[in-house]
């Protein structure tokens, strides 16, 4: 019996004793978390930039957040080359439009195209989980959740990837005051800024394929700003 | 992506006939893309000539869908939602709760799609699907109302509905909606599945929690109710549905259908209903 | 009178193995262990042995443990670190301690290395890799300084430096590079801390703290997390609930004791 340096016992227990079918699996899952938070004028998106397979990590920086040309932000988790496709054919939409109607597309309308581009290969689907963050016609902030194939819906405040369920519990007791005697209100930049600091520094205490840097986004209507922290390298 | 031949590629449309085909293509020039836009199509990967890899798109799918695949593709799934006609129009009520797993991905979901200011049409299934083909159906409604002077009919509705999931019979699409509307000949109300089944009825539930949702509806409706007592018997019948299944429940929305069209009735939080009921003195069941 | 219910006798019981595989063949998923997605590493110096480990334990991709014990005493001469499941590489140990005790107390000698080798590697043989405990097993006995990696299926490899688990491969690119023959004890704990701080930041099973156990001729020392380089970073801000933040819904106070007006009776006391 050869060593195997990375003891999985998997293989041993598949006791059943029936024989394991291959096949070509085209959709990895690269990890990494991203999330956004809406608030009044303002939206917040962030994501670290850990990739990793398996065991080990691909590369420390690869940005998961996406800034788009109309001024909207796209966090994207899941795939990595996936995303970086989805990107590309988003970008191509924005500028073409920008070219037909001689204005940017608004993010409302962008989170509308998203849906239809995702759905577009419902029966190869984008292995991405989006985010869309933006500022809307009344300039108040929007956030645009998806599930892979299209399914989405403009919410508060969202979590997606592998610390998403970790994180989306803060957020629900934290953003949509779930579990507390009070009233839901939309929290101030600062507020979502400590927020998103403190969900991303926890979650990269227990999940694994969390962590390196953090990259937060804020857009407002007078544009989008970036800012990057460190997290936990282990 | 080497290994998939992507030259050979197969195209599935719906079921249209060449002059609707036209039709679309000289309608709808607003866009680069404009026909994906007016019949929207799929590119499926053809893999089966991969010997090594012998998948059928179907069969794919399926694949990258299931529970055992551990880089699977959520859909989220898991639902109960209910519609009744009554001598007031017809109610539809449906919970807020989107799972994949064991894990809520999402607790305050618009189940009803609001198609256009006459119709409405509930999600239960893939959700994307529901919330893609009845925003595509909306489309088609608009542009049978230009063609034809005049709104259409629930029963052509739901049938162009059920036509278009018909033509994807097999290939894992995963819809059952109710299809509620009001026309010239009144209240309408069909179930429509992705097997392509289409059904008339006064009444529906449809969804993993739609047997508790029946056991409610069944006892208590009558025809010829208030329509306060309609919401009522709507809203109780998805609190019902919310507290017995694991996959249903968080809110509670509420529509009216009536002669002028849709109403939104209210949203509810099913845990304060909770308390709402459990505080109400129980009727004795030998009564 | 015969017990009605017998204790079961020592060792594993396989009861429930068949039922268990008809479950599984109809699709029960069995429960998934902790398994301790580890680096650990062992090296051989001048005067001795110095052994290395992380601190992170893990149950599928979410850190169940961030500061664990990883290497395992076996006799006062003698720890292993232990990679894999992590149930299994305390139990075999703990084991294997217990009769080199024993073993001690019936020959009044120290313990051999080589004993404690072949001990583990026939346990761990007879169980054919069900047993999932990758080991690094180090000494210091009256032949000398030894070191040796046992793997689940039971063999062996004796060499001057060794590294286990998913971290094995980072760990093995400090030593090849840096590792020299009779090193000082600075130096080796040096290039042990290395070898593990290469795990915990390359590996993603591996994390937290590094341990390390340095073992010469007649002395043992345990460096509980020798080194620490990743504490967890300030809050941004404090998240104590105000008083009311939890919604009362019905309050219910009993009286136990009777609260009766008047004058007071005195206490009977007789």
């Amino acid at each position: 019996m050869p060593y195997d340096p990375h003891p999985n016992h998997e293989g041993f227990l598949n006791s059943v004793g029936s024989p394991i079918q291959h096949r070509f699996n085209p959709h990895t899952d690269n990890g990494g978390t991203t999330l956004a938070i809406a608030g009044k004028d303002f939206c917040l998106v962030a994501g670290d930039t850990r990739q990793s397979e398996g065991y080990s990590i691909n590369t420390r920086y690869a940005p998961k957040v996406h800034e788009l040309s109309n001024g909207s932000v796209l966090a994207t988790s899941g795939m990595y080359a996936d995303s970086v496709n989805l990107v590309l054919n988003i970008e191509t939409r924005l500028e073409w439009y920008k070219h037909k109607h001689n204005k940017t597309m608004s993010a409302t309308a962008s989170a509308q195209m998203l849906m239809t581009v995702l759905y577009q290969k419902r029966f190869f689907p984008y292995y991405v989980f989006n985010i869309l963050g933006g500022v809307d016609e009344k300039g108040e902030g929007c956030v645009f959740s998806y599930d892979p194939v299209g399914c989405y819906r403009r919410e508060t405040y969202q979590a997606h990837g592998s610390s998403a369920a970790l994180i989306q519990p803060f957020l629900d007791n934290q953003c949509g005051a779930k579990h507390q005697n009070i009233k839901e209100e939309l929290l101030t930049l600062d507020q979502a800024m400590k927020i998103t600091k403190d969900a991303f520094a926890s979650a990269t205490e227990r999940d694994i394929y969390t962590g390196d840097y953090l990259e937060i986004f804020v857009i407002k209507k007078s544009g989008v700003t970036k800012h990057k922290f460190d997290l936990k390298k282990d | 992506m080497a290994l998939v031949n992507l030259n050979d590629v197969l195209s599935f449309t719906g079921n249209e006939e060449d002059s609707a085909f036209d039709d679309a293509k000289s309608s709808c020039m607003n866009f680069e893309t404009s026909l994906n836009f007016k019949l929207p199509t799929f590119s499926i990967q053809n893999l089966s000539d991969v010997s090594d890899i012998a998948t059928a798109p179907v069969d794919f799918l399926k694949q990258q869908m299931s529970n055992e695949n551990n880089s699977r593709i959520a859909i989220k799934k898991g639902t109960t939602t209910l519609a009744f006609v009554f001598q007031g129009g017809v109610i539809i009520a449906v919970d807020s709760r989107a799972t994949g797993g064991a894990y809520i991905a999402d607790g305050g979901v618009k189940k009803v799609i609001e198609i256009n200011p006459y119709l409405l049409g509930t999600m239960a299934g893939g959700a994307a699907d529901c919330m893609y083909w009845e925003r595509e159906l909306g489309r088609r409604c608009r542009l049978y109302e230009f063609r034809e002077k005049e709104r259409i009919t629930v029963s052509a509705a739901s049938k162009l509905l059920c036509n278009i999931v018909y033509g994807y019979k097999g290939m894992g699409l995963s819809m059952g909606t109710m299809v509620t509307g009001w026309d010239k000949t009144g209240p309408g109300l069909y179930y429509v599945d992705s097997d392509g089944q289409r059904l008339k009825s006064d009444l529906f539930s449809v969804g993993s929690g739609s047997t508790y949702a029946y056991g409610v509806l069944d006892s208590l409706y009558d025809y010829n109710m208030s329509v306060e007592d309609a919401i009522e018997l709507g809203t109780r019948a998805i609190y019902h549905a919310g507290h017995r299944d694991a996959y249903s429940g968080n809110t509670v929305n509420v529509y009216h259908m009536k002669k002028t069209g849709w109403e939104f009735i209210y949203n509810k939080d099913i845990n304060e209903l909770h308390y709402k009921y459990a505080a109400e003195a129980k009727p004795s069941t030998l009564s | 009178m015969a017990l009605k219910f017998e204790l079961p006798k020592s060792g594993f019981n396989f009861d429930n193995y068949n039922r268990n595989l008809i479950l599984e063949s109809k699709g029960l998923k069995s429960p998934k262990t902790i398994k301790t997605g580890t680096t650990i590493v062992g090296c051989v110096y001048k005067d001795g042995i110095v052994l290395g480990a992380d601190t992170r334990a893990t149950n599928g991709p979410i850190v169940a443990d961030k500061n664990c014990e990883k290497i395992h005493y076996l006799a006062p001469n003698m720890y292993c670190c232990g990679a894999g499941t992590a149930a299994d590489t305390e139990f075999t140990t703990n084991l294997i301690s217990s009769k080199l005790e024993l073993h001690r107390l019936a020959t009044n000698r120290q313990s051999r290395v080589v004993t404690a080798m072949t001990m583990l590697k026939q346990m761990l043989f007879r169980y054919q890799g069900n047993i999932g405990a990758a080991l690094v097993l180090g000494g210091y006995d009256v032949t000398g300084p030894h070191l040796y990696t046992i793997a689940p299926h039971g063999s062996t490899d004796k060499l001057p430096y060794v590294t286990m688990g998913s971290g094995s491969l980072a760990a093995m690119t400090i030593f090849e590079n840096g590792w020299k023959k009779d090193m000082s004890r600075e130096e080796a704990i040096e290039i042990v801390k290395d070898a593990i701080e290469s795990g915990i930041f390359n590996d993603l099973g591996s994390g937290s703290n590094v341990d390390v156990v340095v073992i010469t001729k007649d002395k043992t020392e345990v460096l509980r997390n020798y080194k620490r380089p990743n504490e967890r970073v300030k809050k941004e801000q404090s998240y104590k609930y105000p008083r009311g933040t939890t919604a009362v819904l019905k309050t219910s106070i009993r009286n136990f004791v009777d609260v009766t007006e008047g004058v007071a009776t005195p206490m009977d006391l007789s």
